[in-house]
């Protein structure tokens, strides 16, 4: 029995002691850390919380509802409107999703409305997830969930992502936690939130007749970072063909029911269309694409006329296989990848063990990795078992999230974010779910130890000890949340400041607790 | 900064501390900002635009034959007509006056030595200044190391960018939304960062910083912890206070987020054109007289493709526009060559080709406005870039 290993537990695997919980992982650390690896360990109550079908609903309800007045100023409105995909008018394809320009386009009213309720669901979601981490009795199986949240990112840019990025996490990381790789990746890649966000939604392939006649075309984001930040690595050997091809492979993979204002009247016209060209030619085949489209809100839909026809060609090999079938294979062969499993690998060792790995944990994952395909449950229990997790300075540096949730753990949320939540994280620079971009938030000291940086802590910790001062003495406060990790020198200074709230500014500010 | 502020007493108070500190604060390094006499008063911004900024929306080449086929969903109609043939895009009205008024000038058809179209492995580049290998420390870092006079610098914005990092001290800053803590608590802090260099160095610096800063609460209302456009103008604005103070640093580094645009992309540049461009005068304007000495170079970290995407939107290209401002420059002109949108001129067959080295302007502006050694720049500073010589006659 260790306390020292206990707290390694509870802090660097863990998300920060909760009162009593050094002691109880003291027993036995790693079993305790691997009693957490289990499917329903990753998973959060989604009580309230709306999936991406919802979401897309009450939009879609939202833009129907719109009155004829509305409508008609904003047809003047969208004829001003710089892009051209706007001035379509008989609604034969599905809205571009991306950065949403018709949202900038209609009345005030009802965007603000959307806007308001999407911004809602996001709190909600941050809400539910804060109060999860807070309280989990599991959170080595959070801490997972979160690295591949933040390997997976998708971010509320735009106002269509700002509702379904809380349902990518619950639909596509916790799902698939401690499953198979391959199954996080295929969940990850085809979900609506990442089509939308990576722009693959509306992709279409250049040689399809859609594309000739709407001039559209193809969209390499989606190819390009899946290649780079999810499976490979960048300068693993994948050329810019290889990405287009991959591109390809993605194309005809969108999203149903992506609204635009009127859509009710846009839907009764279209289904008055479909009924008078029923089987004449690719006219009416694209309004039944659009009907089918609108029957399927929030879903992921196949729609074979936007995939490019063929087979393809990348990284060498060449698939047969065509249409549905074809972009999953390609990403199948991907998450088999040894490039894939060095990566990942990599990622792992820098998050639990150090901001510069030692290859030797780094090849110890990758090992693993290949031999059980990608197995993420034996990738967890082989993290719990590097040695070099294990030593007793603690070596990584608290992202500002990791930062606020262990104090939630060790003294409550309310002490940790007082009444705004928000601003917290804004003011800390970490807002959930708003990394900056889809290489998600960096997992090393120097992008958070900023002089800048470590002075809003500052005034955060300030602001914390005020609310904590009731609370207690701070040297508990040491004690329950980092056990034996508090070296001498913080001890000291703890108890010797001026005030239980100097106390409390001092612990929380220490070298020991700004680090895991 | 006037007695009436009132955050002046709180920048007394911190002034103090530091002197409170001097002595444990000799053997961590010099305070963050010195006065040099070296530099006349002469200042260096670098602007990061992350995301690859659209350089052909900004100054599409109006009179070039092909751009209208390739590219005429997204070429401003209003976009003022300049010099050589480019225009410069309507969001713009204030840079287009300093460009009139000889204070800014372009470099289009400009990368760096980098040829792939990884958004963070060519930000890494362009601030490593390395050709192939990121190093851990940034281009500036090594400038200052190297630098002919005992300058400093500050960044702007809520994370550290690589440029800076290294072994020199940089002060960094962003809005401050929350109360300050207390002089005493800062040097029992200071006390127990005794054997941490990390948490130590940070707080040392900014201690330093936030005398200058002054009114960062006035700022905070602009909301966002990060650079997004809403930040655009609060963070230049900051980086102009900082310069403009009587013993302020020398450089600043500015990083815009946000130029990532793969669909719908005339609104959304619309929208940061217009706030970057709002920017440029409130900097102009916080600087005052420092503005004559002061030469702002603005890059991204590659162009974006020639032809317009199946989104109204542009994908990763290479080549992009580089920007100067200020009134040490040597403006109201274009710099470097245009290799022409002729389908054969393309790289790739989809990006505007390099014509001009990133690294040459970078270089141009250091020795120039800074008088840095050229060998150093060749060397060290940028290593194995003898070939890109720096560019004339910018400053």
């Amino acid at each position: 029995m260790s306390l020292l290993q206990g707290a390694i537990a509870a802090n660097r695997f863990g998300l920060g002691a909760r009162p009593g919980e050094i002691l109880a992982a003291s027993s036995d650390p790693r079993g305790w850390l691997k009693a957490q690896i289990r499917p329903d360990a990753a998973l959060i109550p989604a009580d309230g919380l709306m999936t991406v079908e919802q979401v897309f609903t009450e939009r879609r309800e939202a833009y129907a509802n719109m009155s004829p007045d509305d409508l008609a100023k904003l047809g003047g409105k969208r004829k001003a409107a710089a892009d051209p995909s706007m001035q379509t008018s008989d609604g034969s394809r599905p809205e571009p999703g991306g950065q949403n320009p018709a949202l900038a386009n209609i009345p005030q009213e009802v965007r603000k409305e959307i806007q308001k309720e999407a911004r809602q669901g996001l709190q909600q979601e941050i809400a539910a997830r804060s109060r999860h981490a807070a309280a989990t009795p599991d959170p080595f199986a959070e801490r997972w969930v979160r690295f591949w949240s933040n390997h997976f990112t998708v971010a509320a840019r735009n106002p269509q992502l700002i509702g379904i990025v809380g349902p990518f996490e619950r639909d596509v990381i916790r799902a698939h936690a401690f499953g198979s790789f391959a199954g996080l990746l295929g969940a990850s890649t085809f979900h609506p939130t990442m089509l939308v966000y990576l722009d693959a939604n509306r992709s279409i392939g250049p040689s399809t007749q859609v594309a000739e006649r709407r001039k559209l075309g193809l969209n390499e984001n989606l190819a390009r970072e899946v290649l780079e930040l999810h499976t490979m690595g960048v300068d693993t050997g994948y050329t810019q063909a290889d990405v287009i091809e991959f591109a390809k492979a993605l194309t005809g993979w969108t999203v149903g029911g992506q609204a635009r204002p009127g859509g009710g009247q846009n839907q009764q016209k279209l289904a008055r269309l479909a009924g008078r060209r029923r089987g004449g030619g690719q006219g009416g085949g694209l309004i039944q694409v659009a009907l089918d489209l609108q029957d399927h809100p929030g879903e992921t839909v196949f729609v074979e006329p936007f995939h490019e026809p063929g087979s393809r060609k990348i990284l060498g090999k060449t698939y047969s296989v065509q249409g549905k079938q074809q972009a999953a294979a390609v990403l199948d062969d991907l998450a088999r990848s040894p490039a894939t499993a060095h990566h990942i690998a990599t990622k792992l060792a820098r998050h639990f063990v150090a901001d510069d790995p030692p290859p030797a944990a780094v090849a110890k994952l990758q090992a693993v990795f290949l031999e059980t395909h990608g197995d993420l449950s034996a990738l967890a229990r082989t993290v719990v078992d590097l040695d070099e997790a294990w030593v007793e300075a603690p070596a990584k540096f608290k992202t500002p999230e990791e930062l606020l949730v262990s104090v939630s753990r060790a003294a409550g949320a309310q002490a940790a974010f007082g009444r705004d939540q928000r601003a917290v994280y804004v003011s800390l620079a970490q807002q959930p779910f708003g990394a900056p971009s889809p290489a998600g938030w960096p997992d090393i000291a120097s992008a958070w130890s900023g002089a800048d940086a470590v002075m809003k802590r500052l005034e955060w910790a300030n602001a914390v000890s005020q609310r904590m001062s009731a609370m207690g003495s701070p040297e508990d406060f040491l004690d329950r949340a980092l056990g034996p990790m508090a070296g001498e020198k913080t001890r000291q200074g703890v108890s010797r400041a001026e005030s239980a709230e100097q106390g409390f500014t001092l612990a929380l500010m220490s070298p020991e607790f700004q680090r895991r | 900064m006037a007695p009436s502020n009132p955050a002046f007493h709180a920048i007394n108070r911190r002034s103090l501390l530091m002197g409170g500190c001097a002595v444990t604060l000799a053997s961590v390094a010099a305070p963050a900002f010195a006065a040099t006499q070296q530099s006349n008063g002469r200042k260096v911004i670098v602007v990061i635009l992350r995301g690859a900024m659209d350089g052909m929306s900004l100054l599409p080449k109006i009179d070039d034959p092909n751009i209208h086929e390739y590219r005429a969903p997204l070429i401003d109609a209003a976009a003022r007509p300049l010099d050589d043939g480019f225009a410069l895009h309507s969001a713009f009205a204030s840079l287009a006056g300093m460009y009139k008024a000889g204070e800014a000038a372009f470099a289009p058809a400009t990368a760096g030595p980098y040829r792939e179209r990884s958004h963070f492995e060519a930000q890494d580049l362009l601030e490593s200044g390395a050709v192939k290998t990121v190093t851990p420390d940034g281009w500036l870092n090594r400038a200052l190391q190297r630098a002919p006079a005992a300058y400093s610098a500050v960044s702007i914005g809520p994370m550290q960018p690589l440029i800076v990092r290294g072994k020199a001290q940089v002060a960094s800053w962003s809005p401050a939304v929350l109360p300050e803590a207390s002089d005493d608590t800062l040097n029992r802090l200071m006390d127990l960062y005794q054997d941490d260099l990390l948490l130590k160095t940070s707080l040392t610096e900014a201690l330093g910083a936030n005398k200058v800063a002054g009114d960062g609460g006035a700022m905070s209302g602009m909301g966002g912890g990060r650079a997004g456009p809403g930040q655009y103008v609060p963070m230049l604005q900051a980086a102009g206070k900082f310069l403009a103070e009587p013993d302020g640093p020398e450089i600043a580094v500015v990083s815009l987020d946000g130029w990532d645009t793969h669909a719908g992309q005339a609104p959304a540049l619309q929208q940061r054109f217009t706030q970057f461009d709002a920017g440029l005068k409130a900097l102009k304007d916080t600087m005052g007289e420092s503005w004559k000495k002061t030469a702002l170079v603005a890059v991204s970290e590659f162009g974006r493709t020639v032809r317009v995407n199946g989104a109204q939107g542009t994908d990763h290209g290479t080549a992009g526009t580089v920007l100067l401002a200020g009134g040490a420059i040597k403006g109201g002109r274009m710099f470097g060559d245009w290799p022409t949108l002729k389908p054969a001129a393309l790289f790739e067959n989809r990006d505007l080709a390099p014509a001009n080295d990133a690294r040459s302007v970078f270089k141009g502006v250091l020795r120039e406005q800074l008088g840095w050694d050229a060998a150093d720049l060749d060397r060290i500073v940028f290593p194995d870039s003898a070939g890109a010589r720096p560019m004339a006659n910018l400053v």
